[in-house]
């Protein structure tokens, strides 16, 4: 039985009352008369901060806390999200005071620790991925798309072939691929996959071209299918003079298996905070690290971290006449960096094999089962075996039910599950991608896939239940077009929307 | 199955686990799920990593790697440059290991997610009410970025492909500004500072600033600290050709100064670190303020997540969610206005929970004490011949004129360090010498300050 703790918390604004203190920040002795701004720029209100005192604050925070699901909660099986535990004692070195407070401008002699750890953090996912560079300044995932994709078109830029501005991607990809070539100045040309789910081959060759600047996919691809026949594609992009990006996304199922650059992948970008573990933090900060071949190490962001052996040194290397830039202010999110050094230390070379293995296992065996159950069916090639993830498509029970993928996924809230991805990719219908990585035991799974069986069948029975779903979820079916609507975006908005006379629920 | 599994704590299933599954799918060997997996790729090497470590092994030689850094604890800091040495209350880190909240997904599933919706929510309120905006998205990774994103913004709103922003704003910002930019082939156009006053040159920006501009980006104080107070008539002049106004502010300076949004600024960027995020983390997390003045149509070409106030379909209750998704990458796709997915959610939060703990009060002190340490350095340094670089009204930031040779700024940065400070970034206006952009906390106790001033006048002696 699941119930998610339901408060009528209000805003934290709401809470407050003018003169209490939370926190008593330090407070230098100097005459505080001696400021002087300029009139004109003098603020005259003070901005509407809350005012509580500490307990109050905690509280608020405490019981908005109760009111969300984190990995820590339940089961997540969210596709292509590879939400995977959290290891506590990443979070703990995290907050080593020798990992706070570093100033990024410090002189680097004073940071070797911090810089010999992000080195050889580079080495070893360059050694992963199977290619040679790597830099970590990318904070997200979509930054590290677009870092990588400028990394190609700055290559065929200095080959002197700047007609090449076209991106290859599958209709199967992640939103972000696009949105990157896109902000890249590139055009995405977007190939329709087979009926198997798989890249299709004649429509990859008739997209290539002069103009082709290289291929985007994601390997084992959106629907947990691993693209077989990648080596003849890298041979076809190639041989039209354009090279590959791996969009890393997906490397959880693969890592140590089969790396992407002998699969004849140029350069990748890996979500530390999906295969390496570190928090998502309802939205971020991820991190991803962006690692390449030869071809396109000149390109790289400055700085680069690099190692003097003589000297036994590690430092930035701005001298880097073709780099593409920088990214980031600084040098991308170290500490998330540092929690995915952790990550790969505890597990070692084999442990992060064995990670691979545990969550194509899970994948496979959830999927499988969930595909038994009516109303669903599996999306992709039957027999083909799934890697980290699978994609079961609800449009028999849509059809027969009236009840959506959607309507299921809300279901299956009012158990205590997190919903899958849903309604991706976009080349599944009603699609429901399954993900619960090596962080799921079988007992864990044979409930989940029983709850998805019991709320089918309510829904069966009584399809208005499923459209009314989730119940005991701090809040019931969201309707989230009235926030489209009313655009009550800040306090601010709803402050001024209450003095129109306008209602504010 | 790769031989010598005997578990691991992050590895949920036991072999008798693994057998059962493997039973039910009717293979022998895991590997038979990589059967697909053409053989000449496959991976058959060592990959040259350790073996596994335990927690104990792990910690110790974590902390072994890291003893060698020193930080801003140990010695005392003069940096600033968009991030800020911060104290964060125990109450904070307490609620950011609520792992409710950290170790929770973006919140697509609004219905069992309202803690981080209406934490975000509130987060983006108390933005709006420090920049006087009234909409601010949920975080993007660090002020650099928003410098980009701002630029681009500008852009499709006015539909119009140049922008132009103050030399005053910092390598960093400018070179990500310059990154960001190629791909919507933006043209930039850079508008210098006055070299006595470090205040951007307001004739020049005139001179830049016509109809063709999509937006002007000024720092209000700016990367040298200093106020800009004559900003009227350009501010006026880009509305009068339409472009917008982007002014990226010090967050903490306006505890003390007008809001951007009360003297026209359209769009307002900065760092949300320094007004207590979090730690510094050597530049990263960090997190990125865009707030702008509300505008049906202006609004929708906002980057990066939004949470509104919306209500429950059967109830009609009050709640949260995402909202203006039309906008994002995984309903746009290739029209959308950013590539931006994972964001600095959880430091936004972090961020909200900060200025709750401070109030208005607690925020008003700290950029008091910031200023007044400030102050405090750069007279001592005046009246004993050290003087400013730029001798306009500062808030935090000052820069003194050093002029250290490049071949004698480790001797300098040494010398400092044997003193336990950070003296400042250094920053080259000649590309030959150094001068030092210096900055002060509210960490800094008044013996600190003096310290400092003792040791850069010992150092020119």
């Amino acid at each position: 039985m699941y119930r998610q703790a339901k408060y009528d918390e209000p805003l934290i604004f709401e809470l407050g009352k003018k003169g209490r203190r939370a926190h008593l920040p330090p407070r230098c002795d100097f005459d505080r008369a001696k400021i002087k701004i300029p009139e004109k720029l003098l603020r005259t209100t003070p901005p509407e901060l809350p005012e509580l005192h500490e307990g109050e604050v905690m509280r608020h925070y405490v019981r908005l806390s109760h009111m969300n699901y984190g990995i820590d909660v339940g089961t997540y099986p969210l596709g292509s999200c590879t939400m995977k535990y959290n290891p506590k004692i990443n979070e703990t070195v995290a907050r080593s005071e020798k990992m706070m407070y570093m100033h990024p401008n410090q002189p680097e002699e004073t940071a070797q620790g911090l810089l010999e750890i992000m080195y050889e953090l580079q080495v070893a996912l360059a050694d992963l991925a199977g290619l040679k560079h790597t830099t970590l300044q990318t904070p997200a995932g979509a930054s590290g798309e677009y870092c990588g994709l400028a990394l190609i078109k700055a290559y065929h830029d200095d080959h002197g072939e700047t007609q090449r501005n076209e991106i290859i991607a599958p209709d199967s990809s992640h939103g972000t691929n696009p949105a990157s070539t896109v902000m890249n100045g590139m055009k995405l040309i977007e190939i329709k996959s087979q009926e198997d789910g798989r890249v299709d081959m004649d429509a990859l060759k008739a997209a290539c071209s002069d103009k082709t600047a290289g291929l985007m996919l994601t390997n084992p691809n959106t629907l947990g299918i691993f693209e077989k026949d990648i080596v003849e594609m890298s041979g076809v992009v190639r041989d039209a003079g354009g090279l590959l990006y791996y969009d890393g996304a997906n490397f959880n199922a693969i890592i140590g298996k089969v790396r992407p650059g002998d699969m004849g992948y140029d350069v990748l970008h890996f979500n530390l905070h999906k295969t390496f573990s570190t928090p998502h933090g309802g939205g971020g900060p991820g991190a991803a690290a962006v690692c390449c071949n030869d071809l396109l190490e000149p390109y790289l962001p400055v700085p680069t971290i690099d190692y003097d052996k003589a000297k036994d040194y590690y430092y930035f290397n701005y001298d880097r006449p073709k780099s593409i830039g920088k990214l980031h202010g600084y040098y991308g999110n170290a500490a998330i960096a540092l929690r995915a050094y952790a990550y790969i230390t505890a597990l070692g070379y084999k442990g992060l094999v064995h990670t691979a293995e545990q969550a194509v296992l899970t994948a496979n065996y959830a999927v499988r089962k969930l595909e038994k159950i009516d109303g669903f069916r599996i999306a992709g090639g039957q027999d083909i075996p799934r890697k980290h993830e699978g994609v079961l498509e609800a449009t028999p029970f849509l059809r027969n039910y009236d009840v959506s993928g959607m309507d299921i996924a809300k279901m299956i809230l009012s158990r205590g599950f997190h919903a899958p991805t849903v309604y991706f990719p976009l080349i599944a219908h009603e699609a429901w991608m399954v993900e619960p990585t090596e962080n799921e035991n079988k007992d864990r799974l044979d409930k989940y896939v029983e709850a998805v069986a019991e709320e089918m069948d309510k829904a069966r029975a009584d399809p208005d239940y499923a459209h009314h779903a989730p119940k005991w979820t701090a809040v019931g079916r969201i309707d989230s077009g009235w926030s489209v609507r009313n655009l009550v975006l800040s306090y601010k908005i709803m402050k001024e929307k209450l003095e129109n006379g306008e209602e504010v629920p | 199955m790769t031989k010598g599994f005997k578990g691991h704590p992050y590895l949920a299933n036991s072999q008798k686990d693994i057998d059962e599954m493997m039973e039910y799918l009717g293979i022998n060997d895991i590997e038979d799920l990589y059967s697909d997996i053409p053989d000449e790729i496959r991976f058959k090497g060592e990959l040259d990593l350790p073996h596994y470590k335990s927690e104990y092994e792990l910690l110790e030689a974590i902390k072994a790697k890291l003893s060698k850094n020193i930080t801003t604890r140990e010695v005392r800091s003069f940096m600033g440059g968009g991030v800020l040495d911060i104290y964060m209350p125990a109450i904070q880190d307490e609620l950011l290991r609520r792992t409710e909240f950290y170790s929770a997904y973006t919140p697509y599933q609004p219905e069992i997610s309202q803690g981080t919706l209406q934490s975000l929510w509130e987060y983006q309120s108390m933005i709006c009410e420090i920049t006087g905006m009234n909409v601010a998205n949920c975080s993007l990774y660090d002020w650099a970025t928003a410098v980009g994103e701002a630029a681009l913004m500008a852009a499709r709103i006015t539909k119009r492909n140049k922008f132009i922003y103050t030399a005053a704003a910092g390598p960093n910002r400018e070179a990500v500004l310059k990154n960001y930019v190629t791909g919507a082939h933006l043209e930039l156009a850079s508008i210098p500072y006055d070299p006595a006053t470090g205040k951007m040159d307001i004739a020049k920006a005139k001179d830049l600033l016509d109809d063709t501009v999509a937006g002007i980006y000024i720092e209000n104080p700016n990367f040298f600290g200093i106020i800009e107070d004559e900003l009227d008539e350009i501010i006026d002049k880009a509305h009068e050709v339409g472009a917008r106004v982007v002014i990226g502010a010090d967050l903490n300076s306006l505890a003390l100064m007008k809001p951007p949004a009360e003297y026209g600024a359209d769009i307002c960027i900065g760092e949300a670190q320094t007004i207590g995020g979090g730690p510094l983390n050597y530049g990263g997390p960090l997190l990125g303020v865009l707030a702008m003045k509300f505008d049906r149509r202006d609004t929708r070409q906002m980057p990066g997540r939004i949470v509104g106030i919306t209500i429950t379909s059967n109830e009609g209750e009050r709640a949260f969610a995402n909202t203006l998704e039309t906008r994002e990458q995984h309903i746009k796709r290739e029209r959308a206005t950013s590539n931006i997915c994972t964001n600095e959610a959880l430091i936004a939060l972090s961020c909200a929970v900060h200025l709750s703990l401070l109030g208005p009060e607690g925020y008003k002190d700290t950029a008091e004490t910031m200023y007044l340490s400030a102050h405090h350095v750069a007279e001592e340094l005046e009246n004993n011949g050290v003087k400013r670089v730029f001798g306009s009204e500062f808030f935090n930031t000052f820069v003194i004129d050093l002029k250290i040779p490049k071949d004698k700024k480790k001797e300098f940065t040494d010398f400092m360090l044997e003193r336990k400070i950070f003296p400042g970034i250094p920053y080259s206006f000649d590309g030959e010498t150094f001068d030092y952009v210096v900055t002060t906390s509210y960490l800094l106790c008044e013996e600190d300050l003096n310290d400092y001033v003792k040791a850069i006048l010992e150092w020119r002696k």
